[in-house]
């Protein structure tokens, strides 16, 4: 049967506690550190040429589905019960709201050196320390809201522009699409500064510290923000009845994109699923 | 569905991934040329001249060479930039926005890091 993710802003403490004790388990067990290094490994940029699968490409939602399963799979080998939390940013938009409390994530980062210290991912609580990171502090850091020149997070009308394209993606299926449900949601935007970060990406920022970086992962908060990612999948085939991942078919030998990114029936590296695979995933979970 | 959890990725079937750069070059140095080698060949004009600057207490430098690839510093630390599409640049610091030119790049990893933040060494400032 299937099992529920929750609105983290719904927890109940219990909840939160086995949810939080299952992260720092895959953590201490080392597990977790793989998952940092997995997401750096598949980030590559569209102006770069080779294979993109996370970002800048159709996948970027089929592969942070399918890489949020597997920590789920490694939580829930820990602690059955537990799911991942979604973090509604829509809703929940203050940096003294959930997820950042004190039994959930912890708060922001203190101004000096934006190191975390509340919750139990502070570094002093001695159970968070990152060793796969762009900087040499060994401590979680945050920005929430970006003090010294504050963003604010997306809004639902924000969301509403990404939910309401027809299409999943257009060619040339990169950062570049201003059409398109994907790269709408994604939030590779054109022009300079603040309007260019959208929806996704804008939420990476707002976080700050290690959420803005390549080791992104390292804030256990990337897992609830692309859980409340994946869930706008959903709520986009939801209002698009028989709309499908696309390309439905690979770019062709004479296409530019040729080779550089995943088709609906292709492998999608570095798990042995398709995106087609992943289009429906009714039967795992569902989004309460 | 599948729902295993395969944990010895593949390579894709073309191109490298930045795990198989991050297990050849340990030095910056070196990885450059393995970085640069295939990416897709832009008009640099737009990216300005090679910059040795102190941007709020941090020396940042920024070396183009004759084939226009980058090799950028900060603090004497390597600092990795990728390209977009559209030309314009993003590093491992602050990799959900772009900039037009890798010295805006260079500026605003400065900007996200904290006071005495300090990449890591080796390869492109990520310790794996
Ligand atoms: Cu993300």
């Amino acid at each position: 049967m299937a099992y529920v993710r929750k609105d983290a802003a719904t927890l109940t403490a219990d909840e939160k506690r086995r949810f939080v004790n299952a992260l720092l388990e895959v953590k201490r067990r080392g597990e977790y550190d793989e998952f940092v290094r997995t997401h750096l490994a598949y980030y590559a940029s569209d102006g770069e040429r080779g294979l993109r699968t996370a970002h800048m490409a159709p996948s970027f939602l089929p592969w942070h589905r399918r890489f949020l399963l597997d920590l789920e799979e490694a939580l829930r080998r820990i602690d059955p019960s537990v799911t991942l939390p979604y973090w509604d940013w829509t809703r929940d938009r203050s940096a003294r709201s959930a997820p950042w409390t004190a039994d959930l994530l912890g708060g922001d980062g203190r101004r000096s050196d934006l190191r975390v210290t509340t919750g139990p991912f502070a570094y002093r609580e001695g159970n968070w320390t990152i060793r796969t990171g762009v900087t040499e502090g060994e401590f979680l850091t945050r920005d929430l809201g970006r003090r010294a020149d504050p963003i604010a997070l997306p809004t639902k009308s924000d969301l509403e522009q990404a939910l309401k394209e027809p299409e999943y993606d257009v060619a040339p299926w990169d950062s570049t699409v201003t059409r398109g449900f994907r790269n709408r949601l994604e939030g590779w935007g054109t022009g300079r500064g603040s309007a260019s970060w959208r929806n996704h990406n804008r939420v990476h920022r707002w976080v700050g510290g290690a959420m803005l970086g390549a080791a992104s992962v390292n804030d256990p908060a990337f897992w609830l923000h692309h859980a409340f990612v994946d869930l706008q999948w959903y709520r986009w085939q939801r209002r698009h009845r028989g709309a499908r991942y696309l390309p439905a078919t690979a770019p062709g030998p004479g296409d530019e994109q040729h080779g550089r990114i995943v088709s609906r029936r292709e492998k999608l590296p570095p798990w042995d699923v398709t995106p087609q695979e992943l289009e429906d995933v009714g039967a795992v979970y569902r989004y309460a | 569905m599948a729902t295993g959890i395969q944990r010895s990725p593949k390579a894709p079937r073309n191109g490298r991934t930045r795990r198989d750069v991050m297990a050849r070059g340990a030095l910056a140095a070196a990885l450059t040329p393995l970085l640069t080698a295939f990416r897709t060949p832009r008009p640099a004009a737009d990216d300005g001249a090679s910059f040795d600057r102190v941007h709020r207490g941090r020396r940042i430098r920024g070396t183009r060479d004759a084939d226009g690839h980058w090799y950028v510093t900060l603090d004497g630390r390597p600092l990795h930039l990728m390209r977009r599409a559209d030309g314009t640049w993003l590093s491992m610091v602050d990799h959900y926005c772009s900039y037009p030119a890798p010295l805006d790049a260079a500026r605003a990893a400065v900007d996200a890091l904290a006071p005495g933040e300090q990449l890591r060494g080796g390869g492109h400032g990520v310790r794996a």
